[in-house]
């Protein structure tokens, strides 16, 4: 169990918006999450963020931060991790006060893709591969990868297509009354399973979109607001022929296993879930990596809905990367955001009595996965 | 094809790794096996980067190998179903081409 608390929480809306700086996004979640907090004093800062480099030659975005709120000489840094990027800044974060260095900390999480080209974009996603091997030279992509695990899901499993438009559709439901999500627009079973096909079977409502936003935590010593009950991290395969198991991700398994056994909790003690799901099938493996379903059975329990609000394991009541949006660096914090407002009992789409709340946090093809488990006080 | 397989242990794959991640005793050493194998999962690649959008559709294979307990990621242009029988035809820029 950590000593670390979440006192201040921020998240601009996640969407398209061409005319705002990554900078002003940051600094507008930043903010938000400061004066929730108190204005405290920080003592460091760490900037969850992935292509800032690559699409808007913008780095220092740490330093960034600590100039423009006027936070003095602290230490900062910008922590990279694909799409786990915000999840490893949180951590860093919580390391940094479990090591004794600080006792507040703000964690920001920021991406702008939205004015970037279709090709310039995905070729920036791509650094996430193992781009020096026989696999991405194959032309495998992000989307191409879980659509070989959904082919295989299926062939093992009684699950089809139409299990994972339900996810699709479930995700866009609670995103509905998520007045920060990107999408919502409500749609349609119909609409979801004749959609354009991205890579087979996977079509374009089972892919999250490309997104700007940005989210902001002040965590802290000071005990008050939400717990961090645990933080865990883990590493698993970087490329796709060297899984052991393909329906397996082994980064999710074992960061989710270390997670409970420091926090002294079980799968059936969780009360609400947000789950990384780029894409729909990876929600399906997730649910069942984390323990909450047995293994090739999530299928299962998507059919009979347990996953949806009203359900026993609500998993992505934001709307989840799917509907709420994927601001690459900004996720693994807007899930913390979410959550908190769970334990809060301010959320969107609330889970009556809601006491314990996980986030699970993936970057590249399953090579990087945090959790954390947050309680209310 | 080349692939390298544990000097103490079952693990295999067809990259080279500095210490065997299965057992992290052994090292792994190379071996020469059939290129032949037989189709363990796939997508039809619609959505291309933009370095291989000139290819698209294409379908990417994962391929399990008959002579090793190794799969291999390789590229296809025709349409496969999962058990098909697949081998070698060339290889392109790094990556291996099978062919039904």
């Amino acid at each position: 169990m950590t000593n670390v608390y979440i006192q201040g929480i921020g998240m601009t809306k996640f969407g398209k918006f061409v005319d705002q700086s990554m900078k002003s996004l940051l600094l507008e979640a930043s903010i938000q999450a400061l004066e929730d907090a108190g204005n405290p004093k920080v003592d460091a800062v760490f900037v969850g963020n992935f292509m800032g480099g690559s699409i808007s030659n913008q780095e220092i975005l740490g330093a960034i931060v600590a100039n423009e709120l006027g936070l003095g000489y602290v230490p900062t840094a910008k922590v990279e991790g694909a799409c786990a990027s915000g999840g490893i800044a949180l951590r860093q974060g919580i390391m940094g006060i479990l090591s004794g260095e600080y006792d507040t900390v703000l964690v920001a999480g920021v991406e702008k893709m939205k004015h970037a080209s279709t090709a310039d974009v995905t070729q920036a996603i791509n650094a996430a591969m193992d781009t020096d091997s026989n696999e991405k030279q194959a032309g495998l992509t992000f989307p191409g990868f879980f659509g070989v695990l959904a082919n295989r899901y299926f062939y093992e499993t009684e699950a089809t297509k139409e299990h994972l438009a339900m996810i699709a559709m479930k995700n866009r439901e609670n995103a509905l009354n998520n007045p920060l999500a990107q999408f919502r627009k409500p749609t349609t079973m119909e609409e979801i399973m004749e959609a354009r096909i991205i890579t087979s079977p996977l079509g374009l409502f089972d892919c999250s979109p490309t997104t700007d936003g940005a989210a902001a935590l002040i965590i802290s010593r000071k005990k008050g607001g939400v717990h961090i009950r645990a933080s865990a991290q883990s590493s698993g395969p970087t490329q796709m022929q060297d899984a052991a198991d393909l329906l397996s991700l082994p980064a999710v398994r074992e960061s989710g296993r270390l997670a409970y056994e420091k926090a002294g909790v079980s799968p059936d003690d969780i009360d609400v879930v947000e789950i990384h799901d780029c894409f729909s099938m990876t929600e399906m493996l997730a649910i069942e990596e984390l323990g909450f379903f047995n293994k090739r059975e999530g299928w299962l329990a998507i059919e009979q809905g347990q996953t949806k609000v009203t359900g026993g394991k609500p998993v992505n009541t934001s709307g989840g990367l799917l509907s709420r949006g994927h601001p690459i660096g900004a996720t693994g914090i807007a899930q913390i955001y979410h959550l908190v407002q769970q334990l809060r009992g301010t959320a969107p789409n609330q889970v009556e009595g809601a006491r314990l709340a996980l986030a699970q946090n993936l970057g590249g093809t399953g090579s990087y996965s945090t959790v954390h488990i947050l309680e209310r006080l | 094809m080349k692939v390298y397989q544990c000097a103490h242990c079952e693990y295999a794959s067809v990259s080279s790794k500095y210490r065997c991640p299965s057992c992290g005793t052994g090292s792994l050493q190379e071996q020469e096996v059939s290129s032949k194998g037989s189709v363990y999962s796939y997508t039809d690649i619609h959505i291309a980067p933009a370095e291989f959008a000139h290819l698209a559709p294409y379908t990417v294979v994962l391929v399990q190998l008959d002579e090793a307990k190794v799969k291999v990621t390789v590229r296809m242009n025709s349409e496969v179903s999962i058990g098909d029988a697949v081998d070698l035809d060339h290889v392109e820029n790094g990556a291996y081409v099978y062919t039904k």
